[in-house]
């Protein structure tokens, strides 16, 4: 006896230390991908890779509030100067145009290499008159002004044709040459990260840098910061996640840790029931770590709910024990039960370890563990170390009201079968938005933080995701090269009115095919004047007014191609990094299309290209297609796991009665938590799925322990009181989650608190046998 | 004791006669009111446009037409058919087949070149001054406006903006920019429909105020 226990502690001591050890190395992630399926289609990876590291994740979008306007303005181009000193930003941006000084030299020097109109016949003086007589209306029209600055430099237009590719994205209003809110009480500015967004630590130290500049630059005016990106999502989400696990998780073991110590007034009771719990959240996160290589934020924010259904174990242990029947010995009476609970429970989370999501797999193998780990330490260790001759303490009152109610439960069938059936008929009546299909419901990040999200989005006049064409290339050549092809099946579209315009890295980055192509066409300097001066030949130009344009084709002719680390420190730069995205071996050009409104027009001219590698890729649709596979999957999963659950029941029971009795409860409950969610308003997310897993997990307990033959026939009061007790510690566990801030927790707090209440009501109400027993107070 | 009359006598004299004596007192206030009465306005211009680059004036001609407050079109016919056209806070460009259009708000210099025009022509004073200094010379029958743009963005673009006229009609438009380059457009040939007749009372009582 000795030696087992000696045993059973030093393995319980290695566990926990290796635990520990393996929590100590752990990183925790939060991002919104973790949700994504691991296995998605082609263009579920774009947009997943967009969401994970994409330029997308590096965006910081900065407000300036308060003050007067003119302060906020002032305030604008401070920030700005503070900012571009920033090692850490890739890029930032307030639209002040005399800022624009690297993208407009960029576009100028490297007109004759960026330009899809220079061909040989360009040049010629055929195509220079053209562009002369071009330019002579552009002088006549309101543009002249404009024109007239950049035309003895570029009188064939380069740098025009050029800024007309860009046109037609969006900006933001100005005031006082910076970007402004439309209301005009938010001056506003954009950044790019270095680090991707997930790199948390990064941008907590990006965003605790930007708030010491500011602080400078405000200097006791009454401005005020806004700062939002998906950087600051995950470090926030992180944050609430933290606090909401550390709070809750806090307060939940206080009162359990009181109630234990109110229910059992030993001390050492206390303690031994809280180290099932405590050894099942290590063991758990530390399997995750080792199976996923990080935690998810969200899994440890579940940790608390482990509390809930594992002290149960050691709960019900305990109420069991009396000085007649020593602790091996009620545990024998128990094990069967505890050991069919855990078994159903696991079956339930399978389910969700298998789905395929990774966030999913986490919860799943983190409530696995924990549970099948408290379970062994209920079992293994805890009988050896009970005070001897402890008995739970149960007042004669308390046991004969319970043995009442239990009495009485059974009665109120029709009731329960009534509110089932009045449950199934809500659930029918929403069958049409019983889910809420927004992909942003899986996000873990607070909902303050979304409204932001929105409003400065708006401001900006951020290009909400739209239609995108992707095509593949073997590698960056490739994919530019195809990226030029597809512009110039798309250049027409904009004339036909199809789309408004679109963007491509092979404007920035043309391929080095088409460089190539382009310098050779630049005439020699003697060919070039000669042409010139005979499609000059009647035309009002001054003498010698084009001398600039001879120098700079002449310059071109003999100057590098341009690279990708040309367009080092211009906005140009960003942008190739969004679209030209090489992973996985293979280059992805992406051509986000700008004001599509005839889709079938488009596919139509996609579908002639006849090119394997384009595809049309409808960022919308899309990511309701994932969320709706998603959610798809994690419902077969988890009719799957009713299924086990089921088929278990049935070997072990080896009844079907008994099998029903057992599920009836579940079911209703089930039913009836399922329409509380609905008619208060919410829409079902996977999330609540995840906590009908665990209503099903925890209410099994319950009604197997009604089922229990022994049940009725001894200490029938005991059983009845753990499940109480064990009912009131799941209820403090999840109803403290369900008051979370992270949307994902309260989701699966409030469904799984409320779902447990109901499972007891309904199995006291539904599962015992009638025919064999009815119980009554012990002598 | 006749001392005192004969001081406010004098006094009043010296306030009421200058009322008969000149013409009625006109400035700013009152070119905008006469300016301000004009419903829609028709006219064919003519546009030279003398730029250092070329050694020849550029000319083009079409028709501009004004509809009260907020809408101004400039069709132009020749060399090339072009237009632009403001109406409310949206100008419409069609320039070589292509049209676009943005909302003058998000573009400052083009909502001070739009203003320059089109605020003259409503009469209102305070649009203008929003983007210039404003100086009026001449008389009711032969005025001028000097447009001076007050904003950096603007006055690197544009010196000043000179328009003159006659009564509640502009004859010519003449923009001088930063550089030294101008243009002068001249519109003539006006169908111009006005709201009733000014009601002289209300020019009287109009007399005392400064200008």
């Amino acid at each position: 006896m000795k030696s087992h226990a000696l045993r059973a502690a030093a393995i319980w001591l290695l566990a926990v230390l290796a635990s520990v050890w393996v929590i100590r190395n752990t990183t925790i992630t939060s991002d919104i991908t973790a949700f994504l399926p691991s296995k998605p289609t082609e263009a579920q990876q774009i947009l997943v890779d967009q969401l994970q590291d994409g330029v997308v994740s590096r965006i910081l979008l900065l407000a300036i509030e308060g003050g007067n306007e003119a302060q906020r303005v002032a305030g604008s181009k401070a920030l700005l100067d503070q900012l571009v000193a920033m090692p850490s930003l890739a890029y930032v941006h307030n639209g002040d145009e005399t800022r624009m000084g690297p993208e407009r030299d960029f576009l100028l020097k490297n007109r004759y290499l960026l330009s899809d109109a220079v061909t040989p016949q360009h040049f010629s003086q055929a195509g220079l008159r053209a562009s002369l007589e071009n330019n002579l209306d552009l002088l006549g029209s309101p543009l002249g002004m404009l024109v007239k600055r950049i035309l003895p430099e570029d009188p064939s237009g380069e740098f025009i044709h050029l800024i007309e590719q860009f046109e037609g994205e969006s900006r933001p209003p100005q005031r006082d040459g910076v970007w402004f809110s439309r209301d005009g009480k938010r001056a506003l500015l954009v950044a790019q990260t270095k680090a991707p967004g997930f790199d948390l630590d990064a941008q907590e130290a990006i965003q605790h840098d930007i708030r010491q500049r500011f602080a400078k630059v405000a200097g006791g005016k009454e401005l005020k910061l806004l700062a939002i990106g998906p950087g600051i999502f995950a470090i926030n989400t992180r944050e609430a996640i933290r606090s909401d696990a550390t709070k809750n998780s806090t307060v939940a073991t206080l009162l359990v840790a009181m109630l234990i110590l109110w229910f059992y007034r030993s001390p050492r009771v206390l303690v031994l029931g809280l180290l099932p719990v405590g050894t099942g959240v290590l063991v758990g996160i530390s399997a995750v770590s080792v199976m996923y290589g990080s935690v998810h934020g969200i899994t440890l924010g579940f940790g608390v709910t482990l509390i809930g259904e594992a002290v149960d174990y050691a709960l019900y242990l305990f109420t069991q024990q009396t000085k007649e029947r020593p602790a091996q010995e009620s545990l024998a009476r128990i094990w069967p039960t505890l050991r069919l609970g855990v078994l159903t429970s696991t079956a339930g989370f399978s389910a969700m370890f298998f789905s395929g999501f990774p966030g999913l797999g986490q919860l799943g193998l983190f409530s696995i563990a924990g549970i099948v780990t408290a379970l062994s330490v209920t079992r293994w260790l805890l009988p050896h170390f009970m005070p001897a001759g402890f008995s739970a303490p149960i007042g004669s009152r308390l046991q004969r009201g319970l043995i009442c109610a239990a009495q009485f439960a059974p009665k109120l069938k029709p009731l329960v079968w009534a509110l089932a059936a009045i449950g199934v008929g809500i659930v029918f009546a929403h069958r049409n938005n019983l889910w809420n299909d927004d992909l942003g419901s899986l996000s873990p990040m607070p909902i303050a933080d979304k409204k932001l999200d929105e409003a400065l989005r708006g401001d900006i006049g951020a290009p909400e995701v739209g239609v995108l064409l992707a095509v593949k290339g073997a590698d960056e050549e490739s994919a530019l090269q195809r990226s030029e092809k597809l512009s110039a099946t798309l250049r027409p579209l904009i004339e036909q009115g199809v789309i408004t315009g679109f963007d491509a890295p092979s404007l920035y980055l043309p391929s080095k095919a088409s460089q190539e192509a382009r310098r050779a066409s630049l005439p020699k300097a003697s060919v070039l004047r000669a042409n010139l001066d005979a499609a000059l030949r009647g035309m009002p130009f001054q003498n010698g007014l084009f001398q600039p344009f001879l120098n700079d084709i002449a310059k071109s002719k003999s100057a590098p191609l341009l690279t990708r680390e040309g367009l080092a420190g211009t906005a140009f730069q960003l942008k190739v990094d969004g679209l030209l995205v090489t992973k996985r071996g293979s280059t992805v050009a992406l051509l986000p299309l700008r004001g599509l409104k005839d889709e079938a027009g488009l596919r139509q001219s996609i579908a002639s290209l006849q090119d394997g590698n384009v595809s049309l890729i409808n960022l919308k649709s899309e990511s309701d297609q994932l969320f709706g596979r998603y959610r798809h999957q994690a419902m077969i999963n988890a009719l799957l796991g009713s299924l086990a659950i089921t088929l278990l029941l049935l070997v072990s029971l080896r009844s079907l009665g008994r099998t029903y009795r057992v599920l009836a409860p579940l079911a209703a409950a089930v039913i009836v938590t399922t329409a509380l969610t609905l008619i208060s308003g919410h829409a079902l997310s996977i999330f609540h799925l995840v906590g009908l897993l665990l209503v099903i997990g925890v209410g099994s307990n319950y009604s197997l322990f009604f089922d229990n033959e022994n049940f009725a026939r001894a200490a029938p009061e005991r059983t009845l009181a753990s499940l109480v007790l064990c009912n009131i510690s799941t209820i403090i566990g999840f109803g403290l989650l369900g008051l979370c801030q992270t949307p994902v927790l309260a989701a699966i707090g409030s469904t799984v608190a409320c779902g447990a209440v109901l499972s007891l009501i309904f199995a006291a109400v539904l599962t015992p046998d009638r025919s064999v027993a009815t119980p009554t107070a012990a002598p | 004791m006749t001392k005192p009359i004969l001081k406010c006598v004098f006094l009043l004299a010296a306030m009421v006669l200058p009322a008969y004596a000149a013409e009625p007192a006109w400035g700013l206030p009152e070119l905008m009111i006469d300016l301000g009465r004009v419903k829609q306005a028709k006219g064919t211009f003519v546009e030279k446009k003398y730029l250092k680059l070329l050694n020849a004036p550029l000319e083009s001609s079409g028709q501009l037409i004004y509809t009260a407050p907020y809408r101004l079109e400039k069709l132009t016919l020749s060399p090339k058919p072009e237009s632009m056209v403001v109406d409310q806070d949206t100008l419409t460009v069609e320039l070589r087949g292509r049209k676009r259009s943005l909302q003058i708000q998000d573009y400052p210099v083009l909502w001070a070149f739009v203003e320059s025009i089109r605020g003259t022509l409503k009469g209102d004073l305070s649009a203008l001054q929003q983007f210039y200094k404003v100086i009026l010379e001449g008389t009711r029958l032969t005025w001028q406006l000097q447009l001076q743009p007050t904003e950096k963005k603007m006055s690197a673009l544009i010196q000043v903006i000179v328009i003159r006229g006659s009564k509640d009609r502009i004859a010519t438009i003449e923009i001088t920019e930063s550089d030294g380059d101008r243009s002068v457009m001249t519109v003539t040939d006006d169908v111009t429909t006005s709201a009733a007749q000014p009601d002289m009372s209300i020019a009287k009582s109009r007399v005392d105020t400064p200008s």
